[in-house]
């Protein structure tokens, strides 16, 4: 869990502080997206959107956000709903993107006293960051604005005019009448090559950066500027726009857009980067998405990112194949072939080279004469220090391989979960049709099939914090934890894979409550214990 | 547009031609060009001939040249397959500027290379840690592959 302090709130940027018009306008967004078809088919959509199924009613935006144009409010923090293991964050859709520039770009005009778009093209040069750009702009105007190539004379924006002598240095359409383009810095150019150049940067991307196209000229050519030039260039226009939405999601540490293909949201979420070794920033997107805030892969609470990242580069990597091959195998000594011993006494022959050697100390089996099993080279210091090291790696090899597979067990299921969730419709319909029931009497499997598949997801990483984790009672605890979870889980599984074999269908009904339940507030204990585990650093890890 | 453009620097460099490069179309296709740059006397390029290749873009100069060595030469920023590592020919291109600037940027990274940006890592560690062995190969280079005579 990350708690705000106050001041850290204040550190990180005021720009969290919502006025009581917007924010009442974003909150009535989000709950006409909330209704949304597409929450039906996501694993954990069943309730709100926020980052739980927690037992209480899911808490609202108000809840996250303490309401009333306030900061970014330490009340939240102590908030009883709010779990340890939670973060805070808030998903953006396109328009509410733009909302909140408008709002910040709003609250900065008056306070730098500049128009609107220079206080836009600041506030974009200094990627949002308020404080160093008010900081620098009171102390020095003209050299922020220079810096930023924005124009230090607010009276001359971008002209857009004709003039017969004029001659464009980019097409040179000398003697026609032309009309040209001027961003402030009056480089001037014809209106037609200034709109090519214009669409070619926004066909690569650019947005607010573009500037005049003079060579070493500085000067931004500005939202302004842009709108102008595209003004009948609808196609374009839109580009541009969904541009600098874009930019204001990449240019800051507090967005990330939700990794799901083709998915329009950006969610915001105030957690440093520090923190992220003790804090697993585990957001959901409104389109179902879990993902981790802090490095974009599928959510693997209640392991940190590094871990996290350390264990997929394991397993991915070669490297454990090629300690397989140093405990299992040798390698000739004369041509080097990998050799597997699989059976067969000490005297080895080189399939490849025909070299005969002593497997036990590869020495030259000449040298061996006729005592095959007595070996005297055995209990050289040498050999032993090789047999000391090849255990060593075994034993490391074996740990690996214990936790992997248990790592991969839930993974596998968690898949087989979503196919559950297939039959379990079908067998919620039965049940519908056999018993009576209404819809809503028999969601109580869905709810059971949504908890199943992230209790996998988070069974599955508490494997690879296990892996890493040293060995001590604290350790303990924790795999008590741990086992805890995965028996309930695994009941779970069963009472709902065949819900109709276990008795009589109220019993049945009674049995998946109670356990999906028991298994809730399992999994809310091990992610409990966890979270404050991780911050209070009760553990020793060996990365 | 671009053709007209074109045309206009072809007319410009005719005019009012550089003092140490030269340019123009190798035959009836005015999208490809070949260039000169003789090496500046205040390197060890000094007295070189040295072709280039332009190919001008159908967007062009709203997209900047392909503009390439021809002839071999020793220098960081210049590959051996005659590709040449220089901001203003990739994102830093503007399409206010002229192929007659281009080959005058090429001549002014001819007598300052620029190290700390290499294209040929080797070159630039020799060039940073070995200058009089930088200079001789690069003279040597110079004669071999640039002399008058193959001129």
């Amino acid at each position: 869990m990350y708690e705000y302090s106050e001041d850290e709130f204040m550190a990180e940027g005021d720009d969290f502080v919502y006025s009581a018009s917007d924010y009442s306008e974003i909150d009535d967004g989000e709950e006409s997206a909330e209704e949304t078809p597409n929450q039906r088919s996501q694993p954990v959509g069943t309730q709100t959107q926020n980052n739980t199924f927690s037992a209480g009613a899911g808490f609202d935006d108000d809840d996250y956000y303490g309401g009333e144009g306030g900061e970014f409010e330490p009340v939240i923090a102590s908030h009883s709903s709010k779990k340890p293991w939670e973060v805070d964050f808030k998903v953006f859709d396109p328009n509410e993107l733009r909302a909140k520039q408008e709002a910040i770009i709003g609250r900065m005009e008056p306070v730098l006293a500049t128009s609107k778009d220079a206080t836009t093209l600041l506030l974009r040069a200094y990627l949002w960051k308020d404080e160093p750009l008010v900081e620098d702009y009171l102390t020095d105007p003209e050299g922020t604005l220079t810096k930023s190539g924005i124009s230090i004379d607010q009276t001359s924006p971008c002209t857009m005019s004709g003039d017969p002598d004029f001659v464009c240095e980019i097409c040179f359409c000398d003697g026609e009448e032309e009309e040209y383009f001027a961003a402030p810095c009056g480089h001037r150019y014809c209106t037609a090559c200034y709109h090519t150049y214009l669409v070619g940067k926004v066909q690569e991307g650019a947005s607010w950066r573009i500037t005049c196209p003079t060579h070493k000229c500085k000067m931004l050519v500005g939202e302004e500027g842009a709108r102008l030039l595209l003004k009948d260039d609808e196609e374009n226009l839109l580009r541009y726009n969904s541009n600098l939405t874009r930019s204001f999601v990449n240019d800051r540490d507090s967005f990330v857009w939700c990794p799901a293909p083709n998915c329009v949201y950006a969610i915001e979420c105030h957690v440093a980067r520090s923190a992220l070794y003790t804090t697993v920033p585990s957001v959901e997107c409104k389109c179902g998405n879990r993902f981790c805030f802090g490095c974009q892969i599928a959510d693997h609470m209640p392991a940190p990112c590094y871990m996290a990242e350390k264990w997929l580069q394991k397993c991915r990597d070669d490297s454990e194949t090629s300690s397989w091959m140093k405990v299992n195998t040798k390698e000739c000594t004369k041509c080097r072939s990998i050799i597997e011993k699989n059976g067969g006494c000490n005297h080895m022959t080189c399939r490849e080279c025909r070299y005969e050697f002593c497997w036990v100390c590869m020495g030259s089996w000449a040298e061996h004469g006729q005592h095959y099993y007595n070996c005297n080279r055995f209990n050289e210091e040498s050999s032993k220090e090789a047999r000391d090291s090849i255990s060593e790696t075994r034993a490391q090899l074996e740990r690996y391989i214990h936790y992997f597979t248990r790592y991969n067990n839930h993974e596998q299921s968690a898949k087989l979960a979503r196919k559950l969730l297939a039959t379990t419709e079908k067998n919620m319909e039965q049940l519908q049709r056999e018993l009576t029931l209404s819809w809503i009497e028999v969601q109580f499997l869905n709810d059971a099939v949504d908890v199943l598949s992230i209790c996998r997801s988070t069974l599955k990483w508490t494997y690879v914090l296990a892996f890493y984790m040293k060995t001590d009672n604290q350790m303990i605890i924790f795999e008590n934890n741990q086992s805890d979870l995965e028996s309930a889980t695994e009941q779970l599984n069963d009472l709902v894979e065949n819900p109709t074999s276990h008795g009589a269908i109220e019993d049945i009904k009674r049995k998946i409550i109670d356990k999906t339940t028991y298994v809730k507030s399992r999994w809310e204990t091990l992610l409990t214990d966890t979270a404050l585990g991780l911050q209070e650093n009760r553990w020793q890890f060996t990365i | 547009m671009a053709l007209k453009r074109i045309n206009k620097e072809l007319k410009d460099l005719e005019r009012d031609p550089p003092s140490s490069c030269s340019a123009g179309p190798v035959g009836e296709d005015l999208f490809h060009w070949q260039a000169t740059i003789i090496g500046p006397s205040s390197s060890p390029y000094e007295g070189g001939v040295f072709f280039l290749s332009i190919h001008f873009p159908v967007d062009y100069p709203f997209k900047p040249p392909k503009v390439n060595f021809t002839t071999r030469i020793y220098h960081p920023n210049i590959n051996s397959n005659g590709s040449i590592c220089l901001d203003i020919l990739k994102d830093q291109w503007s399409p206010a500027l002229t192929i007659s600037k281009v080959l005058l940027s090429i001549c002014s990274i001819l007598t300052d290379p620029n190290p700390d940006d290499p294209l040929v890592p080797e070159i630039a560690h020799i060039y940073k840690t070995n200058r009089p062995q930088y200079d001789k190969t690069a003279k040597d280079w110079t004669q071999k592959y640039a002399g008058k005579n193959i001129a």
